[in-house]
C-alpha cells in the first residue's frame, strides 16, 4: 500500500507534537562534549600501519625517477607505494565528464604542488615521515598552466595529455529569448567580477584506516566519510572490484562542508594495506596536507555578466560568463559546483530570460571540490551586484528594487527559466520582516548622517534561494546521469517497545539524528529517550547518499515517515485480526492502534510489538512477524533535463533575506560589520534550534569568503598557502551573531512542509557584505568585484579613489 | 606533521643548562631552547627547524617572575604572557608592556608561552620589540663568561635573530618604570583578533608646557627587526600636538620603514600605510593620555 507522506506535522498520528518543531537538544551532543565519540583518528587495531605522503613541489613536471630502496630497507617500513603500483593495481579517479581524473599517487607526471608522489606505511607516522627523507624522486619541469585564460589558447601546456584539451567544458546554454530582452532592455548593466578560490575548512581534516583483506580480495575503509555509499561506488570503481567487495564504514567527524572523504587518501591507505600484506593502514592527512591538496579549495571564477532592466525597474534578463579554474583536475567534482546554480539561476526575482556561458578549464592548482552551497554564492553574489548597481543607476533604493522583482506568492509553483521549478515562497514577507528587524528607514538615516560626517558607511540588502534537496538530473550539464537520489532508513520496534532507527550516513554536525528521533518519538508517541539511531555501513545499510545539497533533513524525514507508516499498516493488520474488525477500521493515534468509533478499542505499539514477535498464533494467517521496516525515499515528481539543462531538479526553495551595516576605515581598508539582520523562511522548522545553528555558520563562512578565506598562488602556481597563518578562518571575534527572524510557508510537496536549509546563509552572506561594502566605498566613486575583500584590496581602490 | 627525531633535555638550573649548551656546541651539536615553544613547537613539527637537541627550560621555576626592583621591573623569562598580562604591577607602572602582553596571540598561547621566549625568538610580528624600543628594556643573558645586560637598541639584529649566543640564555627582561605623567599607546593591526599583526607602533611622550617632550616612537612587524623611528619622534618633540602634526609623523614613520615585508595578507605599501596610519593613531591617544 502507497500512502503520501504528511507534507505538515498535523498530520502526524499524535494529538499534538512534542518534539517536532520543538528546539530540542540534541541526542548527539553528551557524546561529543564528554569526547566518548570515536574519531577516526581515535581509533587503532593491532598491527595497524601509519602512513604518510612525500607531495610533489613542483606544480607541473614529468616522474623520472622514483627510487624508494633506502625507505624500503628502513626498520619500521612496511611497505611503500609507487605510482608504478598504482598503476597496476588501480584506475584513475572518476568524474564528470569522464576522464579528468588523476591517479591517487603520481604515474609519469605531478600537476600541482601537493599532489601525493610515493607513499610509505610504518610502525608510527613519525617512522613514516622520517622514511620519506630517504626517497629521491627525479623530476623533468614542465611548462606551467598558470592563467585559466590561457587555458583555452592551443598552445598552452596541456595538463592530461590524452585530452588534447585543458577545457573540460565549454557549454553555452539559452533560456527564453535573451537576445530579443537584452535589446529591448532600457538599461543593460555589465560588469566583471572575481571569486578568488576558497573552501570548506572542517575543524577534523581526513583520515580513514583502510584493510585490504588478501585473501578474499575485499577491502574494508572505515573512515571520516560524508557520503560513505558513493564513496565505496567510487573505489570499487577505481580498485576493479565488484560493488560488493568493498566496504566504507564512517566514523562521526568534526565536520564536512562537502569535501570529507577524501578519494586519494582512501585509495593511497588500502593500496599500501595490500602492499603490506592485508595490513590495516591509517592515514591522517595533517591541515598542511589539507590546505595545500586536500578537499578545501573550491570556487576559482571569473564571471562577466549582465542584466537587462526595463524603465519601470523591472528586471527582464540574466547573463552570465563564467569561467572556472578547477586546477588540476576535477576528481573533487568542483565541476558540480559550475552546474548547481541552475537550480536558483536568476534567484528571487521574475527574469524572463537567462544565458549561461560556462567554461571549466583546468590549471596547475589544486583540483577543487564540493563546498557548502556547492556553487550558487559566487552566482548569487554576482546576480545580486547588478541588482544594486541597476538599482542606484535607476535611483531606487536596494531594497524596493528587489521588491518590485520578486515573484509573488500566488505564482508558484514556479518555474524559472533554466529550468527548475520552486516550490513556495513569500518574499516580500521576508523581506517585510527584516527591513522592520533592522529598523530599515532608521539606518539609512544614520547612514546620511555618519556619511556627512566623512564615514564609509554602507547597507546592504540581499535576497536569495537556497536550492533544497539536491537531484542528479540538476548537474546533467557536466555529464552527471540518473534522476533520484535514493535516502533509506529502517524502522525497528522491539519486543520491549524500545524502537531503533538505523541510518546509512554519520556524525559530521547536523543534528540528523536528533531530527530522526523526534520524528520517530512524535510519530509513535514514545519519549525520544526511547529511540535509538545507529549507524549502518554500506553493505548493510539501505540505499542511501547522506548529508549533501541541504537534502538530508528533508530526504531522511521522507524515508522515516514513510517506514513509520509501514510499521504502521503491519500493525493495523495485526490489530484487526485481535479486533475482528477490517485494517481500514484501525489507525495509529498517541501510540495506540485504534478501532474507529469503538472507545476503548485499542493498544499500544509495544503490545503489538510483542505481539507479532511472540504470539505467531494470533497473527494473520501467513503474516510475517516483523515489527520493522524499510522506506527509501527519494524527491517526487522529477524529470529528465532537456537539451538546455532544464528539469524539475532541487525539490524545495528556502529564501532568506539579509541586511547587513558595515563601517570601513579608510586608513586600514578593515571592515566592520557593525549590525547584521536576517530572516529566512524554510518552511517548517522541524527543529528550529538546528535551523538557526545551521544559519549562524553559514553567516560565518559567508565572512570568512568575503572578507578572509583564499588560496593564493604565486605567479608561477606555487601555493603560498599551506597554514592557518596564511588561510585566515574566521573566529568568533571576526563574525557577527545575527539578529535572526522567520517566515514560514511550507512546502506543499516535501516532508512535514520542511525545505532543504543545511547550506543557510553562506547563499547570502558574501553578497550582502559586498553590496554593503560597495554601499560604503560609493561616495569615493569607486567599487570592488574581488573576494576577499581583504583590507589591503578595499585600501588599494581607497587609494585610487583619492 | 611530525618533528625529525631530536634529544630532549630538561635541564635543572641555568648553570646547568649553560654547561649543556656549552658541551653540545663543543660536540658540534645543534641545539635549540624551549621556553613554551608557541613559536618552536610549529617549525619542529613542519621540519623547518630541525635541531639535534632540544634543551627544554620549563622545570626553570627560579625564572619565573615579575619583581618591583625600584625604577625598573624584573621579569623572568620563564615568566607566562599571561601571568605578564595579569601582573597588578605592570598594569599600575608599566601599562604599555602590559597592553602589549595582552595582544599577544589568544590567552591559550599567553598562557604558554613565555616573555623570555619571545625576545629571544624575535619575531618582527612581536610585540614585545615595539615595547622593547619604546621603552628601553634591557635584556639579561647568561653565558659560559657569565652575565651581560643588552639594550634593545642592540638586542634585535635582524629576522628572528637576536644578539644571544649558542651557548647563551635570555634569563631576565628589565622594563624600566612609566614615569607618572607619560602618555602612552600601543596600536596594531592584525587580520584577525589574536593574529600576528601586520604591523603596531609603541608610542611613549610627556606633555611639558602644553609641547611634546620625551617621544619615542617605535614600530614592528613591517620589516626585520623593530625600530625606533627617529624621524617622527624629531617632529613631535618640543612642538605642540595636533592632528595634522601627528599625521606628519606617521608618514615620516612609514618612509623611514626600509624594506617591508609583502605577504598574502598585504604587499609592503599597505604595511607602510598600516605605520602611517597607526603612529599618528598612537600619537594622538598617547597625548591624550598625558593631559
Amino acid at each position: 500500500m502507497v500512502r503520501d507522506i504528511p507534507n505538515s506535522p498535523d498530520m502526524l498520528p499524535i494529538t499534538s507534537t512534542r518534539y517536532v518543531g520543538k528546539a530540542v537538544k540534541r541526542i548527539e551532543d553528551p557524546a561529543l562534549v564528554s569526547g566518548t565519540v570515536e574519531f577516526i583518528d581515535n581509533y587503532s587495531v593491532p598491527g595497524m600501519a601509519h602512513c604518510a605522503m612525500m607531495r610533489s613541489p613542483h606544480p607541473h613536471a614529468r616522474v623520472l625517477s622514483v627510487d624508494t630502496g633506502a625507505a624500503e630497507k628502513m626498520p619500521g617500513v612496511y611497505a611503500v607505494l609507487t605510482g608504478e603500483d598504482v598503476k597496476k593495481w588501480c584506475n584513475p579517479m572518476a568524474t564528470s565528464p569522464e576522464g579528468w581524473g588523476a591517479y591517487c599517487l603520481a604515474v609519469d607526471k605531478v600537476r600541482f604542488v601537493g599532489e601525493p608522489v610515493v607513499a610509505v606505511a610504518a610502525t608510527s607516522r613519525y617512522v613514516a615521515e622520517d622514511a620519506l627523507e630517504l626517497i629521491d624522486v627525479e623530476y623533468e619541469l614542465l611548462p606551467v598552466l598558470v592563467d585559466p585564460h590561457k587555458a583555452l589558447e592551443a598552445d598552452s601546456p596541456t595538463l592530461f595529455e590524452e585530452n588534447k584539451t585543458n577545457v573540460i567544458q565549454d557549454r553555452s546554454y539559452t533560456w527564453g529569448e535573451i537576445d530579443q530582452v537584452f535589446s529591448e532592455a532600457d538599461h543593460v548593466f555589465t560588469e566583471k567580477f572575481r571569486w578568488n578560490r576558497c573552501g570548506a575548512n572542517p575543524m577534523e581534516t581526513f583520515g580513514c584506516v583502510c584493510d585490504w583483506d588478501t585473501v578474499n580480495d575485499y577491502v574494508t575503509c572505515r573512515g571520516s566519510y560524508q557520503t560513505p555509499g558513493f564513496m565505496a561506488l567510487g573505489r570499487a570503481g577505481s580498485f576493479n572490484l565488484p560493488s560488493n567487495k568493498i566496504k566504507v564504514i564512517s566514523h562521526p567527524h568534526g565536520g564536512s562542508f562537502g569535501g570529507k572523504g577524501g578519494p586519494r587518501g582512501t585509495e593511497i591507505a588500502a593500496l599500501l594495506s595490500r602492499k603490506a600484506g592485508g595490513r590495516p593502514v591509517k592515514y591522517i592527512e595533517d591541515r598542511v596536507e589539507y590546505l595545500l591538496a586536500g578537499a578545501g579549495q573550491s570556487w576559482d571564477r571569473y564571471y562577466k555578466a549582465s542584466i537587462a532592466v526595463k524603465a519601470d525597474g523591472s528586471v527582464s534578463g540574466f547573463k552570465v560568463d563564467l569561467l572556472d579554474d578547477q586546477g588540476a583536475g576535477s576528481e573533487g567534482w568542483g565541476t558540480i559546483s559550475v552546474a548547481k546554480p541552475l537550480a536558483a539561476f536568476t534567484g528571487c526575482y521574475r527574469i524572463e530570460a537567462a544565458q549561461y556561458n560556462m567554461k571549466l578549464v583546468v590549471s596547475n592548482r589544486a583540483p577543487t571540490f564540493a563546498y557548502r552551497g556547492y556553487g550558487p554564492p559566487p552566482h548569487n553574489l554576482v546576480l545580486e551586484s547588478l541588482m544594486d548597481i541597476a538599482a542606484r543607476e535607476l535611483g531606487v533604493d536596494a531594497a524596493e528594487f528587489r521588491r518590485r522583482n520578486y515573484i509573488q506568492p500566488e505564482q508558484f509553483p514556479y518555474t524559472i527559466p533554466s529550468g527548475n521549478e520552486y516550490d513556495s515562497g513569500d518574499y516580500e514577507a521576508v523581506l517585510d520582516k527584516v527591513l522592520g528587524m533592522a529598523d530599515y528607514q532608521a539606518l539609512r538615516a544614520e547612514q546620511e548622517k555618519l556619511r556627512a560626517e566623512g564615514k564609509l558607511v554602507g547597507i546592504g540588502v540581499a535576497s536569495t534561494v537556497e536550492p533544497g534537496v539536491f537531484d542528479w538530473n540538476a548537474y546533467s550539464t557536466v555529464g552527471v546521469a540518473g534522476v533520484g537520489v535514493p535516502e533509506g532508513v529502517k524502522v525497528a520496534i522491539d519486543i520491549m517497545g524500545q524502537i531503533t532507527v538505523t541510518v546509512g550516513f554519520s556524525l559530521e554536525g547536523q543534528g540528523q539524528y536528533t531530527l530522526a528521533a523526534q520524528l520517530v518519538a512524535d510519530y509513535f508517541c514514545v519519549e525520544m529517550e526511547s529511540v535509538r539511531v545507529a549507524y549502518a555501513a554500506t553493505d548493510v545499510a539501505p540505499p542511501h547518499f547522506g548529508p549533501g545539497g541541504s537534502r538530508l533533513g528533508v530526504a531522511m524525514s521522507g524515508a522515516i515517515l514513510g517506514a513509520c507508516q509501514k510499521i504502521e499498516d503491519k500493525f493495523a493488520q495485526v490489530v484487526a485480526r485481535l479486533m475482528q474488525t477490517e485494517p481500514g477500521n484501525v489507525e495509529l493515534m498517541d501510540g495506540h492502534m485504534r478501532v474507529k468509533g469503538v472507545p476503548g478499542a485499542e493498544m499500544h505499539i509495544a503490545q503489538v510489538a510483542g505481539t507479532m514477535l511472540n504470539r505467531s498464533d494470533l497473527l494473520p494467517p501467513g503474516m510475517e512477524p516483523c515489527p520493522e521496516a524499510t522506506y527509501v525515499w527519494t524527491a517526487p515528481n522529477r524529470n529528465q533535463p532537456d537539451d538546455q539543462g532544464r528539469c524539475r531538479s532541487y525539490l524545495t526553495a528556502a529564501n532568506a533575506c539579509h541586511v547587513a551595516l558595515v563601517e570601513i576605515d579608510p586608513g586600514t581598508g578593515v571592515t566592520d560589520i557593525l549590525k547584521y539582520f536576517i530572516v529566512d523562511d524554510c518552511g517548517t522548522r522541524l527543529n528550529p534550534a538546528t535551523v538557526e545553528g545551521q544559519i549562524q555558520g553559514g553567516v560565518a563562512q559567508g565572512v570568512g569568503a568575503a572578507f578572509f578565506e583564499e588560496y593564493v598562488y604565486t605567479e608561477d602556481c606555487q601555493p603560498l598557502v599551506s597554514l592557518f597563518s596564511d588561510y585566515l578562518l574566521p573566529t568568533i571575534h571576526e563574525v557577527p551573531i545575527a539578529a535572526k527572524g522567520d517566515v514560514v510557508t511550507p512546502s506543499p510537496v516535501a516532508p512535514l512542509g520542511a525545505k532543504g536549509c543545511g547550506e543557510g546563509a553562506i547563499h547570502t552572506t558574501p553578497a550582502t557584505l559586498m553590496c554593503a561594502v560597495n554601499d560604503a566605498l560609493f561616495p569615493l566613486g569607486v567599487q570592488i568585484r574581488e573576494t576577499p575583500m581583504s583590507p589591503n584590496r578595499v585600501w588599494t581602490l581607497i587609494q585610487q579613489a583619492q | 606533521m611530525k618533528p625529525a627525531p631530536f634529544d630532549y633535555y630538561a635541564p635543572d638550573s641555568v648553570e646547568e643548562a649553560v654547561a649543556l649548551l656549552e658541551r653540545l656546541e663543543g660536540e658540534d651539536v645543534e641545539a635549540k631552547i624551549l621556553a613554551g615553544g608557541q613559536s618552536l613547537m610549529p617549525m619542529l613539527n613542519l621540519r623547518v627547524a630541525r635541531p639535534d637537541a632540544l634543551i627544554d627550560l620549563r622545570k626553570l621555576d627560579t625564572l619565573k617572575y615579575i619583581r618591583d626592583e625600584g625604577e625598573v621591573i624584573a621579569i623572568g623569562a620563564m615568566t607566562s604572557k599571561s601571568d605578564a598580562e595579569d601582573s597588578g604591577l605592570l598594569k599600575q607602572q608599566q601599562p604599555l608592556f602590559q597592553h602589549a602582553s595582552y595582544l599577544i596571540g589568544h590567552r591559550q598561547i599567553r598562557n604558554r608561552g613565555t616573555v623570555g621566549g619571545s625576545f629571544a625568538h624575535a619575531d618582527p610580528a612581536a610585540e614585545y620589540g615595539a615595547a622593547a624600543m619604546a621603552l628601553g628594556i634591557e635584556m639579561k643573558i647568561v653565558g659560559p663568561d657569565g652575565e651581560r645586560v643588552v639594550a634593545a637598541e642592540d638586542f634585535y639584529i635582524t629576522f628572528l635573530t637576536a644578539d644571544i649566543d649558542s651557548t647563551e640564555i635570555l634569563t631576565e627582561v628589565r622594563v624600566p618604570k612609566m614615569a607618572p605623567g607619560t602618555g602612552w599607546s600601543f596600536q596594531e593591526m592584525a587580520r584577525r583578533d589574536g593574529d600576528l599583526a601586520l604591523a603596531g607602533a609603541a608610542v611613549t611622550l610627556r606633555l611639558e608646557g602644553g609641547n611634546c617632550s620625551e617621544v619615542r616612537v617605535a614600530v614592528f612587524g613591517v620589516n626585520g627587526s623593530p625600530a625606533r623611528i627617529a624621524e617622527a619622534e624629531q617632529l613631535l618633540e618640543g612642538s605642540s600636538p595636533a592632528d595634522e602634526l601627528f599625521r606628519q609623523a606617521g608618514k615620516a614613520a612609514a618612509a623611514a620603514v626600509d624594506e617591508p615585508i609583502a605577504d598574502v595578507h598585504g604587499s609592503g605599501d599597505y604595511r607602510r600605510q598600516l605605520i602611517s596610519v597607526l603612529v599618528a593613531r598612537c600619537l594622538a591617544e598617547a597625548v591624550e593620555r598625558a593631559a
